[in-house]
């Protein structure tokens, strides 16, 4: 088991080795892309600060409580944008061909397809992040270990939901050759967690808790450290995520027994 | 002048072809309104007005935003890196067309099917709300909105086509793009009215064409602007118009100088 980790860690490594160089060498468009990333996040605080000026609460939060949620939000995300960016080419890698080399060489299809593109801009971004979660969490009133411990399990498991998700986009991407669109809807819902799942309709915040569960993902772990989470939720979110990876697996796995290659 | 109407039809009918892909660029933006809407109703919460909006009025401000993000925020910017970049642009420059009069007339057929859907969707949005969507009393105001609509609209076409040039001098073009726009969606007021922002950055941002595109537009259908005060403000969105097209047109008539063809 040891030795296959080992293994995957080292491929995992040699690919985001590759990523970077190739980032490395298109200066100026990793600086723009970078510059873009650190805009949206600051205008977006910015816009949060703003706001604020005006209201005491959102929803019956106050700044910093909103705070924690947008930056739960991005934690969350980008992890998952660092460690599964590969699902972003997933529909060129079929179309052009190298998922056929993916599947004859001696690692598994899957961590080639969704894990082994990593940009590494958004690790950069990821740091201003850690540090502004930081400063929130110091604004935060006293809370005990147990709080951050659901929190970081709820963030976890949050990455483990996003990771199911990009497995259904990798199988579609496999099975249909098309559908290059379904990772920028994933992407463009996500939005919907930047503020916590209170500020929608009943009916909304049910689609987003149990449809398509942004909520448990992005506001989860932060309703949990703030223990506002019921025991029953917790409990909900870890069998939600422990249902759906198996189920984008087998998924995928049926996709890749009907894929007949389709390049050229 | 038909040859760029035949273009345009060639491409509506190219992009109502791609009905899945329209269908879910749709949804992604749909969930982006929703999620806007949401959270201004909850700032909003049992105040009559927020920042001098009404609950009808910031209704209308975050529909209005779905119908102009579908008309001002679609360009053929990405396109044109990709053409420069793998020297399909030169195919272009030997037939007997102007580039950026194909390139409008191809923008124009996405925004003709992306505005239809969109005003679809507002509509349904408007009836499952309830809410009180606000129309314009004097007619006037729908003529001037028009005016400000199709100018900010030409403004984006041609600041994107210029950032793109710089394809011609980089493969890195697409950095700076997407940091630009990133910016230009916060700065145009695409995701909340610029009113949230202090004073002294707004008057920062009054001075770029930024605010014209968006902000300024809905300001205008809201009756917020008196029609004087409107006319002049449609004066200077022209004379941006006229600065951007010539800065844009000297950048693209450099750029073709120095093209080399690569990859053609």
């Amino acid at each position: 088991m040891s030795g296959l980790l080992r293994k995957y860690w080292r491929i995992w490594l040699r690919t985001a080795s590759m990523a970077m160089q190739a980032q490395l060498t298109y200066r100026l468009g990793s600086f723009g892309f970078l510059l873009g990333k650190m805009i949206r996040l600051l205008f977006f605080f910015a816009f949060m600060a703003a706001v604020f000026n005006h209201v005491e609460t959102v929803a019956g939060y106050n700044l910093v409580e909103t705070a924690l949620f947008f930056m739960t939000f991005n934690l969350v995300d980008m992890t998952a944008q660092i460690l599964f960016r590969g699902v972003y080419g997933a529909r060129r890698t079929v179309t052009e061909g190298d998922f056929d080399f993916y599947l004859v060489q001696p690692c598994s299809p899957l961590f080639r397809m969704t894990c082994s593109s990593v940009d590494f801009l958004d690790i950069i971004t990821i740091i201003p992040v850690i540090i502004m979660t930081g400063v929130v969490f110091a604004r935060l009133p006293p809370l005990g270990w147990q709080n951050y411990a659901a929190y970081a399990l709820l963030m976890l498991n949050g990455v483990g939901l996003i990771y199911a998700i990009h497995i259904l986009v990798a199988a579609l991407a496999v099975r249909t050759q098309e559908l290059e669109s379904a990772i920028w809807i994933y992407r463009d819902v996500m939005f919907m967690g930047k503020f916590p799942v209170d500020v929608y309709a009943p009916a909304v915040r049910w689609a987003l808790t149990v449809g398509v569960p942004i909520a448990v993902m992005t506001t989860f772990p932060a309703k949990a450290l703030l223990g506002i989470l019921s025991p029953a939720w917790i409990v909900y979110a870890l069998a939600l995520t422990a249902v759906a990876l198996p189920l984008s697996w087998l998924f995928w796995k049926d996709s890749v027994a009907r894929y007949t290659s389709s390049s050229s | 002048m038909k040859t760029y109407w035949v273009a345009y039809q060639i491409a509506l009918q190219e992009t109502l072809q791609r009905r899945s892909t329209l269908i879910m660029d749709r949804l992604g933006g749909f969930a982006i309104v929703v999620s806007l809407y949401s959270f201004w109703t909850a700032l909003i919460g049992d105040k009559a007005t927020f920042l001098g909006y009404t609950r009808g009025e910031m209704l209308t401000y975050v529909l209005a935003l779905n119908v102009l993000r579908s008309f001002v925020f679609t360009g053929r910017g990405w396109q044109l890196v990709g053409e420069i970049s793998s020297g399909k642009i030169s195919s272009y420059l030997i037939r007997p067309l102007h580039y950026y009069g194909y390139a409008l007339a191809l923008d124009m057929a996405q925004k003709t099917v992306h505005v239809a859907a969109a005003v679809l969707e507002v509509g349904v949005l408007a009836a499952l709300v309830g809410g009180e969507l606000f129309l314009p009393r004097d007619p006037a105001t729908w003529l001037l909105f028009g005016a400000a609509v199709a100018l900010s609209s030409l403004i984006f076409f041609f600041l994107e086509f210029m950032i793109s040039s710089l394809a011609f001098w980089t493969s890195e073009s697409g950095g700076p793009l997407f940091c630009f726009e990133l910016f230009l969606q916060f700065a145009a007021g695409a995701f909340f009215p610029l009113d949230v922002l202090p004073a002294g950055l707004r008057r920062l941002l009054e001075m770029t064409p930024f605010p014209y595109m968006v902000y300024f537009p809905v300001r205008v259908f809201l009756e917020k602007v008196p029609a004087a005060e409107a006319l002049r403000l449609i004066g200077m969105e022209a004379l941006w118009l006229a600065a951007v097209f010539t800065a844009a047109m000297t950048v693209w008539r450099r750029g073709v100088r120095s093209y080399a063809a690569e990859g053609g």
